[in-house]
């Protein structure tokens, strides 16, 4: 066998069944391997970008590593905003590239870019393979180690000449199994028994390390109050009463109020980013820390800990469920004030009744949340919708809700949706974005129509960039600066252009039948929906500041507001 | 423009171990300057499959942040801290 179809030989090793590519001048061999394969499906995207996305959306979807395959230069830097989008929020992921020959390798040859030393930044870790032998260890430890531990992305350059080469078959060495011991907890325990106000704080680790199911045990059975971040949508399920959903820049009044009083926090697969916890200084500032994550680098990295704990979530979630189950917390007093706060305090958007009203971003995502089945999959795009998704829409598992939590890619929801639904074909993926953002990878809607995708489309047009326009009125002094996408194409029509049924609506008396439609409809379906473009998400936490100074629509002009303005 | 303060940095000494690789110092260059510190001396080594690389790095944040995010690093065998030197900026 030659180097190329080594690679596909440990695709099917490790039950890789579907990748994400763009074929083109170094990687031809690799392409050539696999039209000889039948165990491998090849998603051709339309750009590199689309595929490295999909890749992404896949490995959320599915919780298996997603692959994207590129050739060499532009190719490969195509990749990048979709590879750096995964390394950000820890997706596995295995991206291959085909490099000049080797003999090429640093002469400017044609499509030649320095791949290795432009990506080391957004990679767990990468390869310029040298030596067509080692090609078969190399593909075993990057799967390995893309997946493990911390998943990321493991990025392979592989010279033409060493796709083409043949590969001496010997045994290739195999990684150690990773330490399943658990750490000793008393010292957790006796800060939980202690704490008169615990709160339970969760972000994306916990799928990541595919514990969702320990969590939501945990969480139950220890009755804690509990604040999510934007990744950790989900982990506490639908019917947790004391969930009090995201807390942070957009979050909830009643998690920062939570936050900001509680005498301890347990922070379960978070990294504490400044998007959660605004103003460090001011973040939780009465409360011991426990701090359990699979990577040490997280643990001290912001905030010091009380208690810091590095291991394996599934393992450490089942022995802190085994303790409190014998033994219960009492903090009833702190359960019933979270409750309250979260009757007063948490996203309460009020559904106009006027059937002519326009429609409001936060009204047709609660109708979107009670209309759709608790299975589906939402990949939301960058902006305001995506913000009116994690604050409105309650998800039931972690793996539906797909969104760009640190790179914050807008374009990443169109991909992500056709990785989401080649996870699982009978699944039902919406793509909820932005008009702003649907521009950035409209393109793929060539891969939905290729493959005839079931995905559906919910454009919330406001035709501006509504997240900057936000930001610009309320710290900027209204100085409105290129945020105007007044002329946008058609929607229904570029939708149609694809061969894809689409719907325009605009009043709410308009919203329950158009997502009905798109729900009911056998195939792709598009639903433009007409938003207004001065609606602003609330509440917002200007950048750099503490939580407690979150701004609600009611001091919109308020002088407190004017005080923030940069 | 804001003058420049002649305050001192903290300065350590971390001596690292990393398989030979393609890129080994490239990575390595890359995750110091990120996380805020700044080299002021480097010494490499080879030994058998293995660079051994003592640096000399300026920073204000605290070195053991930066070591372990070295240690995250999969052809980093180990990093070992040496006695903190040079001035340290005093917290008012």
């Amino acid at each position: 066998m030659n180097g190329a179809q080594h690679i596909l030989e440990a695709f099917h090793r490790h039950h890789i069944s579907t990748v994400f590519g763009y074929p083109g001048g170094c990687i031809m061999p690799l392409y050539d391997a696999l039209v000889d394969d039948v165990g491998v499906e090849h998603v051709l995207c339309r750009h590199e970008q689309g595929c490295a996305l999909a890749a992404d959306g896949y490995a959320r979807a599915s919780g298996k590593p997603g692959v994207c395959i590129a050739t060499s230069g532009p190719g490969a830097t195509n990749l990048i905003t979709g590879v750096a989008n995964a390394h950000r929020d820890s997706i596995p992921m295995l991206v291959i590239t085909g490099q000049v020959p080797s003999g090429l390798i640093g002469t400017d040859a044609f499509q030649e870019t320095d791949v290795l030393g432009m990506t080391l930044g957004i990679v767990k870790h990468s390869y310029l393979v040298d030596d067509a032998d080692a090609l078969p260890g190399i593909m075993e430890e990057a799967i390995e180690l893309a997946r493990s531990g911390r998943p990321g992305p493991v990025w392979i350059d592989i010279p033409k000449d060493l796709l083409l080469a043949e590969v001496t078959d010997a045994p290739f060495p195999t990684p150690e199994p990773r330490e399943t011991g658990c750490p000793d907890l008393a010292k957790a325990l006796s800060l939980l028994r202690s704490a008169r106000k615990p709160l339970l704080y969760s972000g994306g680790g916990i799928s990541l390390a595919n514990a969702e199911d320990s969590f939501r045990t945990f969480a139950e059975s220890s009755a804690l109050p509990a604040v999510v971040t934007l990744k950790g949508i989900g982990n506490a399920g639908k019917c947790n009463p004391y969930n009090l959903g995201m807390l942070g820049m957009h979050g909830s009044r009643a998690a920062n109020r939570a936050v900001d009083e509680c005498d301890l926090l347990l922070v379960i697969g978070a990294r504490l980013d400044d998007r959660a916890t605004g103003k460090l200084d001011g973040f939780a500032p009465d409360a011991k820390m426990i701090h359990i994550d699979a990577d040490a680098a997280e643990i001290n990295k912001l905030r010091p800990a009380d208690l810091a704990i590095r291991g394996d979530l599934n393992t450490i979630l089942a022995a802190l469920t085994a303790e409190l189950t014998k033994k219960s917390l009492t903090i009833s007093n702190w359960q019933k004030q979270c409750r309250t706060w979260h009757t007063t305090g948490g996203f309460q958007a009020a559904d106009n009744e006027e059937p002519l009203a326009p429609i409001t971003g936060p009204a047709f995502i609660r109708q979107l949340s009670r209309i759709a089945a608790d299975d589906t999959v939402i990949a939301c795009d960058v902006g305001q919708h995506q913000m009116w998704v994690a604050q409105h829409y309650e998800f039931d598992h972690p793996r539906h809700h797909l969104t760009s939590g640190g790179l914050g890619t807008m374009g990443f929801g169109l991909p992500a949706a056709i990785g989401a639904q080649f996870a699982d074909r009978n699944s039902t993926v919406i793509n909820v974005t932005g008009d702003g953002s649907f521009m950035m990878n409209a393109q793929e809607l060539a891969t939905i129509r290729r493959y005839n995708l079931p995905v559906k489309l919910i454009i919330m047009d406001n035709q501006c960039l509504g997240m900057v326009r936000q930001q610009q009125e309320l710290f900027y002094n209204n100085r409105e600066s290129q945020i105007n996408l007044d002329d946008n194409p058609d929607f229904v029509a570029m939708a149609r252009a694809f061969d894809m049924p689409a719907l325009y609506i605009e009043r709410t008396d308009q919203i329950r039948r158009g997502i009905e439609t798109i729900l009911a409809f056998n195939g792709p379906m598009l639903l433009h929906v007409a938003i207004s473009r001065e609606e602003n998400v609330w509440p917002i936490v200007k950048p750099g500041a503490g939580n407690r100074e979150m701004l609600d629509e009611t001091r919109r002009t308020s002088p407190a507001n004017k005080e923030h303005v940069a | 423009m804001t003058p420049q303060t002649d305050i001192p940095m903290p300065s350590y000494t971390l001596h690292c171990r990393m398989f030979r690789e393609a890129a080994a110092l490239e990575r390595l260059c890359q995750v110091v300057r990120i996380r805020g510190f700044r080299i002021a001396r480097m010494a490499v080594e080879s030994a058998g499959d293995h660079i051994d690389i003592a640096l000399t790095l300026e920073g204000a944040r605290p070195i053991t942040m930066l070591q372990s995010q070295l240690e995250k690093l999969h052809t980093v065998a180990e990093v070992i801290p040496a006695q903190a030197s040079g001035v340290r900026v005093q917290s008012v």
